[in-house]
């Protein structure tokens, strides 16, 4: 999968301003609705809850991939956001998170959503890449990681 | 009136013989499975060499009037009545036409090089093994291009992996550098014996004697790959328009039947063409292939194959005449040890220039050795044109249960140990697999979630594959990468490349929550018993009032 034709600077974002979960969450899918066309900003909200309800997806390392599946959008949207300040997540190893990456795709497509998250992933998987991510100043220095991170 | 009474007592014979080959079929089979662990095919074989006309089928019975239940008609070739045989010529192009849809031709494209390589070497080495051994043994034969010595050598050709692709599977090698070479290999390998059967069956037609007329071989080889290739290319370019119509039906069991009805065509038409019937079952179900139907297909026609193909393989073993068999048995083990011979050296000889070492070449040698259904139609084909007679007919048959014996211990031996490739092989294809797996409350369950599970690999641009008809795996490829998914009891294992373990993790991940999305709704319904009380809650109503 190619993450150049994916992420674009306006879908990242450092310095999240929210304090809990649901905070951080909205303040994603405002980002996707400020970059989508016509986007409902409840009926994605509802989407991404929805999953949260079933299992939180805050994983290990203070990563979370919050995402929600609607036919309200056609293709994969995603952006990806880092916090200052550690946020709750309910995540798997009971630590706070920093660093999300939102995924919504349609209903029927969930194979390039996947992949997105599987690539992304497999690069958040390495701690030199997570160490930088967090240490970046700007969306143009993690979008750059994010895509020479994958060569 | 008297044709209509002895088409009636004919009739009345031939459900007889079904009805005992059916039941003696399916109990050999579970025995031999459940017992003595060995595939149901070999019972479902043996159980016709029992009931079969030289054997017990041979005794009188009073309720046909003197006359045994398999009786051998007079001057025919093949010592069953040709009612119950056309029964197995449906069951060939059923199997061929299953072989041809299960056919991963995207696959052994992306590993066509070595593979081919391998299912070249094997064939070629086989076939002049095979060819060989029967100048040299067989009475009157002093030609490789005689026909006798040519269907020889085509029955030393065939491999059957499905055997090889379960044993694979369970001990999570079929991703290995020898796995993949092994199936792409067993593609080639089908396709040329399909092929060269096509050749050998047009050159005995035209009464092909010893001499060796060079430009009669070529023009019948030339028609026979050209009829190959042409419909098998047309089809290809067909098929995928044709579902598409016949999608809109809505109907997935009438567009299996109508596909089914296509291989019959198809095949009717290569025997027409001069070439066997198995040809044009086997490149119809080719076409369909690489459709996104061909597993509905396959899984629509599970039902029929169930039925027809015991037949099959019970009728088979009929047809051995064990007083014949005696007299070439000798011939007959020195064939089966050619042909494990010309796999071992052919198929894992040529490996050796595919970057393989000993150790790899020994197992894609052995992976390549079990023989199934195509030695057995092929060989049935050279009893019924006459080219065979009964003694080499049970040759075959000693090859192909020597070869379903030996094989898989071989295999089992030969997958241990360190790596047989020299190199790193490709992306996608990593020989340290992960595994993931999960149990199930209930077998039951377990095979509801896999379904589920195949469904949610498809979305994902998967091709999910069912590699045995007998267990549950499946292979699931998307370019240049596999995994496998199989079911063990109640258990779900997933093996994959480990560039692909996140993907796997979280589809499964999603998969399971939204089954239990699912369960939680059936649980609503398991709650109240407002649904069943709406089912049965006017049973004892008294119905006075209605009176």
């Amino acid at each position: 999968m190619n993450l150049k034709k994916i992420l674009t600077l306006d879908s990242v974002k450092v310095g999240l301003t929210g304090s809990t979960k649901q905070e951080i969450i909205e303040e994603l899918i405002d980002i996707i609705v400020a970059n989508g066309r016509n986007l409902s900003r409840d009926v994605l909200l509802k989407a991404v809850m929805e999953r949260e309800k079933q299992m939180s997806t805050g994983m290990n390392n203070g990563i979370a991939i919050p995402h929600g599946k609607t036919d309200v959008v056609t293709d994969l949207h995603v952006v990806i956001g880092v916090s200052q300040k550690p946020v709750d997540f309910a995540s798997l190893d009971k630590k706070p998170a920093r660093i999300f990456i939102m995924t919504i795709s349609p209903k029927s497509q969930t194979g390039p959503h996947l992949q997105f998250l599987a690539e992304v992933s497999r690069l958040l998987g390495k701690d030199e890449v997570c160490r930088k991510i967090l240490e970046a100043k700007s969306s143009g220095d993690i979008l750059k990681i994010f895509l020479e991170g994958r060569a | 009136m008297e044709h209509g009474d002895s088409l009636i007592h004919l009739m009345t014979k031939l459900v007889f013989q079904l009805s005992i080959i059916i039941i003696a079929a399916k109990l050999f089979g579970f025995l031999v499975s459940r017992y003595l662990k060995q595939s149901s095919v070999l019972g479902e074989i043996v159980a016709g060499m029992i009931i079969g006309p030289f054997a017990l089928g041979s005794i009188p019975l009073a309720m046909f009037g003197g006359e045994s239940l398999f009786i051998i008609p007079h001057g025919a070739a093949i010592p069953i009545m040709p009612e119950l045989e056309g029964f197995a010529t449906v069951a060939s192009i059923v199997l061929l036409f299953l072989s041809g849809l299960e056919t991963d031709l995207k696959t052994f494209l992306r590993f066509a090089g070595v593979g081919a390589l391998v299912g070249l070497g094997g064939v070629i080495v086989s076939f002049f093994l095979g060819a060989g051994s029967a100048i040299l043994f067989i009475p009157g034969v002093s030609h490789w291009m005689e026909p006798k010595a040519l269907f020889m050598g085509i029955i030393a050709t065939a491999t059957s992996v499905g055997i090889t692709a379960r044993i694979l599977s369970e001990q999570r090698e079929l991703s290995s550098p020898e796995g993949v070479t092994i199936l792409s290999a067993a593609v080639l390998d089908d396709v040329i014996g399909i092929i060269l059967l096509a050749i050998v069956v047009g050159l005995t037609k035209t009464g092909s004697s010893g001499g060796v007329e060079w430009s009669l071989v070529g023009s019948i080889a030339l028609k026979a790959v050209g009829f190959w290739l042409g419909s098998t290319v047309i089809g290809i370019v067909l098929a995928p328009r044709l579902t598409k119509r016949l999608k809109r039906l809505k109907d997935l069991d009438a567009l299996a039947m109508i596909s089914l009805g296509l291989a019959l065509l198809l095949a009717g038409f290569s025997e027409k063409a001069g070439l066997a019937m198995i040809i044009g079952a086997y490149v119809m179900g080719l076409a369909l292939s690489s459709t996104d139907v061909a597993e509905d297909i396959r899984h629509r026609l599970e039902g029929l194959y169930n039925f027809i193909v015991p037949i099959f393989f019970c009728v088979m073993g009929m047809m051995v005449d064990f007083a014949v068999m005696r007299k070439v048995l000798g011939y007959g083990l020195l064939y089966a040890a050619l042909g494990v011979a010309g796999k071992l050296v052919g198929a894992g000889g040529f490996s050796l220039f595919g970057g393989f070492n000993l150790r790899g070449a020994y197992r894609i040698g052995a992976g390549m050795l079990p023989r199934g259904e195509v030695t057995l139609i092929m060989a049935s084909l050279g009893l019924s044109t006459g080219v065979l007679d009964s003694g080499l007919f049970g040759v075959a048959v000693i090859a192909m249960f020597i070869s379903s014996l030996v094989a898989p211990p071989v295999l089992l031996r030969a997958f241990k140990g360190g790596s047989g490739y020299k190199g790193e092989m490709a992306e996608g294809g990593d020989s340290e697999l992960k595994s993931i797996g999960f149990e199930m409350p209930s077998e039951a369950l377990a095979g509801f979630v896999l379904t589920r599970l195949l469904e949610a690999f498809r979305e994902a641009d998967f091709f999910p594959r069912r590699l045995d008809h007998q267990n549950p795996v499946y292979t699931l490829q998307k370019d240049a990468v596999h995994i496998t998914l199989y079911l063990d009891g109640a258990n779900i294992t997933c093996n994959v490349p480990p560039a692909q373990e996140s993907f796997v993790r979280l589809l499964l991940t999603e998969e399971i929550l939204s089954l239990k999305e699912l369960f939680r709704s059936v649980e609503k319904v398991a709650e109240s018993d407002s649904v069943e009380r709406n089912i049965i809650g006017n049973l004892f109503e008294s119905n006075e009032q209605n009176d």
